[in-house]
C-alpha cells in the first residue's frame, strides 16, 4: 500500500491530514535555544500569541531534523510493507533533505522491495500546501504513486505563491530570500513582495507603500497569472494579520465568482522567516513567474 | 657597504628587524580590511607569528640552524591565515637553507623558491591575490637576474613585491570592491623592509611579542539574537600519537580533503608528528572530535570570528593615522548612486537606511553649498547620481553642482520637502529599467505625497484667514497656512485633520529635536485612534525647526 506523507512546514493542520490521510513530520523551531516541534508539542497553533511574541522582538532559528527522525517517521511503514510518497517544502530551502537522503537510503537497504517517492512542492507554507492538497485529492481517488508523480511533473510548476512582508528583519535574520536592496527594514510602511520561483527560491520582486498597495499588487498577479483558478483552491495565509488577509480575500471575491478560498495560518516554522503581518496568496497559475 | 654573504646571527637580526618593522605598520596592514571578512587582525596576526620565531633565533652563528629554529618557533605561534603561511614562508626558507653555515645571494634565493613551494602546499585551495602571490611573484622576478650584494637583492624583491602587491585587486574582486590590496602582501612587505634594514649593520634588541595578554572581545557583539554568520577561526597543533595512528603512513592529504569538507580557509601542513590547522567553521566541537582519533592538542584557540571582527585589538606600537595610498585603489563605480540632503541625526540614518549612499548635512536653516554636494556626488561612485534636494532652496546649488560634475551622470529629482525625499528615495527601484526609467518613475512618485509641518511662529500675521501668533504653533503645507494653536499637539492633530489624513494609506511622522518623547508618544495614540484605516508610523527624526514633519501618501 502506498503511505503519503508531508510536513508541518506546508501549513496542513493535523486535522486537515487526517481528511487526506497525510502522515506529517514536525519541523521545528526554537527560541531561546528551547525547541519545538508543532503539532507534537502542542495541539492547537496559538498564531495570535505565537506573532505576538516575534513583535515583541524574539527571532526564532528553525532547524534541520535528524537522520533518525526520518528513520524513526518512515521505518515503521517499510517495516510493514507499505510504500512511501513524500509530498515536502522545498529543498532549495534547507539542508534538512540531505539527513532525509541519508536515512532513506540506508533503510532502501534494510528494505530493498520497498519503494520511496518524493514530490518537492519548491514551495514552503500555502505555496506548498495548494499542491499538498491537490495530491491529498489524487490519493483519495485511489491514484498510484506514478499517476501522482505525472501529474506533479507538470503541475507543481503552476501553483504560484506571492505574499507581502512588513517586516524585513526576519528575511534578514533567515538569509533565505534573494534580491533583497538597502539595508531598510522595518516600520517605514514600505512592503516587500516576494514569491517563490520554479527552483523553489524565495525571491524579492520589488516593493510597495502601505497595504493598501500591498495587496492590490497580489490581486494584481492573481489576475495576471492566474489560469483556471475557479476550479482549484485559492490559499490566503497570513501571519496574525486576519484583518489585512480578510481585505485580501474580500477583494478576490469580488474580482471573482464562486472562488473556493481557504484561509490558514502561517505555521511557526516557515513564520519563523517572514515574521508577523505577512499575508500571501497561493493559486493555480499559467507559471509561477511572471 | 655590500653585504655578500649572510651568516646565522645576521639572519636573526634580519627577523627581528623584520618584526619590528612590521610592529611598527601593522595597524596600517589591519586596517587594509575586506568588509564583511572578518580579517581586520591580519597585521596582529603577522606580528605575532615572525615575532615569536624572531625572539627564540639567537644562539648560533649557523645559518642553517637559526632559519630552523626559527621557522620551528614560527610554527608554534602561528595564528591566522596570513600568519600560518607566512610561517610556512620561513619553514621552505630553512629547508633551503638547511645545514648551511652562511649564504649568499645565489644560496639564498634558491632557500626562497624552497618558500613558494612550502607555502603553496600548505593552503589546499591556494588563492592568488594574496601573499601567496606576492611572495611568489617577487621570488620568480628576483631570481631572474643574479645580483651579488643582498642590498641589490633586496632592492629587487620588495621592488618586485610591491608590484606585485598593486595586482592583488585585480586578481581578487573582493579586494577591488573594499578598493584595498591584499593586507598579507602588505605585512610581507614590511617584513622584507625591515630585514633588508638589518643589512646595514645595526644591532636589534629582541623583539618582544607585547604580550597581547587575554585579548578582550566585546562580548555584546554576539548577543542571544545573533546569528552564526561567519563561524569560528579554529587553530591548533595536533601531535599525532603512535597509540593512536600509523604515524608514517598518515594520509595529510586526505586529511585536508576532509577539512575542507567541514570548514573553509584551510591551512594545514605536517612539521615532524605535528599538525598545524588553521580552519574556518561553524562546528568547531565536530572538528576537534575527528581529529582527536589520531592523536592530542598541543594548543588549541578557537575565536567566534563575529567577535574577533568587533574586537579591540592590542594597541599597536603605531595607530594607522596614514593610510598609504599605495595600499588603496579605486572601487569599481556602481551603475546608480543616491545623494541626498537632511538635518537631523533621525532623519539622516532613515535615509541611509533606505540606500542613500551618501547624506549631505543641511536643510531650512543651512543650506549645503555646491561644493558640498559635488563631493557627495563623487563620492557617491556611481555612473548615475540621484540626487534629492529635500528643500526649494537647494534645488538651484544642487543643479550648479552637476553642472560642475564631469564624469558623472547627475539627475537632480527636485523634492522640495523631506516627505518628497522620502517618499521617493523608499520606492528607489533599479529592477525597472535605465537611468531615463528611474527619473521618470521617482518624478511621478514626488506628485503624490503631502508633506505637513508644525513649527513655530516667528512673529505675528494673518494668513487666508488665519490670525498668527508669534510663538503659537502653526502647521503648513509648502507656503500655505492650515492652522494656528497654542498647543503644539493641537496643531498636529488639527492639520491632519484638515489635509484629511484619513484618506491616505500612510502617515509618517517624523519627530523634531525639541518634542519630548512623553509628547510625541500621546500624539502617535492620539493619530492612530483618529486614523484606523492609515498606517501611522512615528519616527524620531531629530530634526531642527520643524517639530512635526508629516508625510502622507
Amino acid at each position: 500500500m502506498l503511505v503519503i506523507f508531508t510536513d508541518t512546514d506546508t501549513d496542513l493542520t493535523p486535522k486537515k491530514a487526517k481528511e487526506f490521510g497525510y502522515h506529517m513530520i514536525s519541523m521545528p523551531y526554537s527560541i531561546d535555544s528551547e525547541t519545538t516541534y508543532p503539532y507534537e508539542d502542542f495541539e492547537e497553533f496559538d498564531a495570535h500569541a505565537f506573532y505576538d511574541k516575534l513583535r515583541s522582538g524574539v527571532l526564532p532559528n528553525t532547524s534541520a531534523i535528524a537522520e533518525q527522525n526520518y528513520k524513526d517517521y518512515f521505518e515503521p511503514y517499510f517495516a510493514q510493507g507499505d510504500d512511501i510518497l513524500y509530498v515536502h517544502f522545498s529543498r532549495a530551502m534547507t539542508a534538512t533533505f540531505e539527513n532525509m537522503d541519508k536515512a532513506v537510503a540506508e533503510l532502501l537497504e534494510k528494505y530493498p522491495e520497498r519503494k520511496f517517492y518524493t514530490v518537492d512542492t519548491k514551495g514552503i507554507t500555502i505555496g506548498s500546501l495548494n499542491i499538498v492538497e491537490e495530491i491529498g485529492d489524487l490519493y483519495q481517488q485511489g491514484k498510484t504513486a506514478e499517476e501522482i508523480l505525472e501529474w506533479a511533473k507538470t503541475e507543481v510548476d503552476k501553483f504560484a505563491v506571492y505574499f507581502f512582508a512588513d517586516d524585513l528583519k526576519f528575511f534578514r535574520h533567515s538569509g533565505r530570500v534573494s534580491g533583497l536592496a538597502g539595508t531598510m527594514g522595518t516600520l517605514l510602511g514600505i512592503r516587500p513582495i516576494i514569491y517563490m520561483d520554479e527552483n523553489g527560491k524565495m525571491v524579492s520582486i520589488g516593493k510597495e507603500k502601505g497595504k493598501a498597495k500591498a495587496i492590490a499588487r497580489l490581486v494584481s498577479y492573481v489576475e495576471e497569472l492566474g489560469e483556471d483558478i475557479e476550479s482549484h483552491r485559492v490559499i490566503v495565509a497570513h501571519t496574525d494579520a486576519l484583518e489585512l488577509a480578510q481585505e485580501l480575500v474580500s477583494i478576490l471575491n469580488e474580482k471573482y465568482q464562486g472562488l473556493n478560498i481557504e484561509l490558514v495560518d502561517v505555521n511557526p516554522t516557515a513564520g519563523s522567516h517572514c515574521g508577523p503581518n505577512t499575508v500571501g496568496v497561493s493559486f493555480h497559475a499559467k507559471r509561477r513567474t511572471l | 657597504m655590500r653585504t655578500l654573504i649572510i651568516d646565522g646571527k645576521k639572519y636573526s637580526d634580519m627577523l627581528r628587524a623584520g618584526a619590528q618593522n612590521l610592529n611598527a605598520n601593522r595597524a596600517v596592514v589591519n586596517d587594509l580590511n575586506v568588509f564583511p571578512i572578518p580579517d581586520g587582525d591580519t597585521g596582529d596576526n603577522m606580528y605575532m607569528t615572525i615575532s615569536s620565531g624572531a625572539n627564540k633565533s639567537g644562539g648560533s652563528d649557523l645559518l642553517g640552524d637559526v632559519a630552523a629554529v626559527s621557522a620551528r618557533e614560527m610554527l608554534l605561534g602561528a595564528r591566522g591565515n596570513s600568519g600560518v603561511i607566512l610561517s610556512r614562508i620561513f619553514s621552505g626558507i630553512a629547508k633551503g637553507l638547511s645545514g648551511v653555515k652562511e649564504a649568499d645571494t645565489r644560496v639564498f634565493s634558491k632557500a626562497l623558491r624552497s618558500g613558494v613551494k612550502e607555502a603553496y602546499s600548505a593552503v589546499s585551495v591556494p588563492v592568488e591575490g594574496t601573499i601567496l602571490t606576492v611572495y611568489r611573484e617577487a621570488v620568480e622576478s628576483t631570481s631572474e637576474h643574479s645580483v651579488e650584494s643582498f642590498e641589490e637583492f633586496f632592492d629587487s624583491f620588495i621592488r618586485e613585491a610591491r608590484e606585485s602587491l598593486k595586482r592583488t585587486p585585480d586578481l581578487l574582486d573582493v579586494l577591488k570592491e573594499a578598493g584595498v590590496v591584499d593586507s598579507g602582501g602588505a605585512g610581507f612587505i614590511y617584513i622584507a623592509e625591515g630585514m633588508k634594514a638589518a643589512l646595514s649593520g645595526i644591532e636589534f634588541e629582541d623583539i618582544h611579542v607585547s604580550e597581547s595578554g587575554p585579548r578582550k572581545p566585546d562580548l555584546n557583539a554576539f548577543t542571544e539574537d545573533s546569528v552564526l554568520e561567519f563561524g569560528y577561526c579554529t587553530e591548533f597543533l595536533l601531535r599525532l600519537q603512535k597509540s593512536k595512528t600509523d604515524i608514517d603512513n598518515f594520509d595529510l592529504d586526505n586529511f585536508i580533503k576532509w577539512l575542507n569538507s567541514v570548514g573553509d580557509s584551510v591551512v594545514a601542513f605536517r612539521e615532524g608528528t605535528i599538525i598545524k590547522v588553521h580552519v574556518h567553521t561553524k562546528t568547531p566541537g565536530n572538528i576537534l572530535n575527528h581529529c582527536q582519533l589520531y592523536g592530542e592538542f598541543l594548543t588549541t584557540k578557537i575565536e567566534n570570528m563575529t567577535l574577533q571582527h568587533n574586537e579591540t585589538h592590542p594597541k599597536p606600537a603605531k595607530e594607522a593615522a596614514e593610510k598609504p595610498e599605495e595600499f588603496y585603489v579605486e572601487k569599481p563605480k556602481k551603475d546608480f548612486g543616491i545623494v541626498s540632503v537632511a538635518a537631523g541625526e533621525g532623519i539622516r540614518e532613515i535615509f541611509s537606511s533606505l540606500g542613500c549612499d551618501v547624506v549631505v548635512d543641511g536643510g531650512q536653516s543651512m543650506n549645503p553649498s555646491a561644493e558640498d554636494l559635488l563631493d557627495a556626488y563623487e563620492k557617491a561612485n556611481a555612473h548615475t547620481v540621484f540626487v534629492f534636494p529635500n528643500n526649494s532652496n537647494i534645488v538651484l546649488t544642487a543643479m550648479q553642482a552637476a553642472s560642475l560634475c564631469e564624469d558623472t551622470d547627475v539627475r537632480i529629482i527636485k523634492t522640495k520637502t523631506i516627505g518628497e525625499g522620502y517618499s521617493a528615495i523608499s520606492m528607489f527601484d533599479t529592477t525597472i529599467g535605465g537611468a531615463d526609467e528611474i527619473e521618470a518613475n521617482l518624478n511621478e512618485i514626488i506628485s503624490d505625497v503631502v508633506t505637513g509641518m508644525v513649527s513655530r511662529a516667528s512673529r505675528d500675521t494673518e494668513y487666508n484667514g488665519i490670525e498668527v501668533r508669534k510663538d503659537d504653533y502653526i502647521g503648513f503645507v509648502d507656503d500655505t497656512i492650515y492652522i494656528d494653536e497654542e498647543e503644539r499637539k493641537e496643531a498636529v492633530t488639527g492639520l491632519c485633520e484638515k489635509l484629511n489624513a484619513g484618506d491616505f494609506d500612510i502617515m509618517l511622522v517624523l519627530v523634531g529635536d525639541s518634542v519630548s518623547k512623553e509628547e510625541s508618544e500621546s500624539v502617535y495614540a492620539k493619530l492612530k485612534d483618529a486614523y484606523k484605516r492609515t498606517e501611522v508610523i512615528l519616527l524620531d527624526g531629530g530634526q531642527p525647526v520643524y517639530d512635526y514633519i508629516i508625510i502622507l501618501e
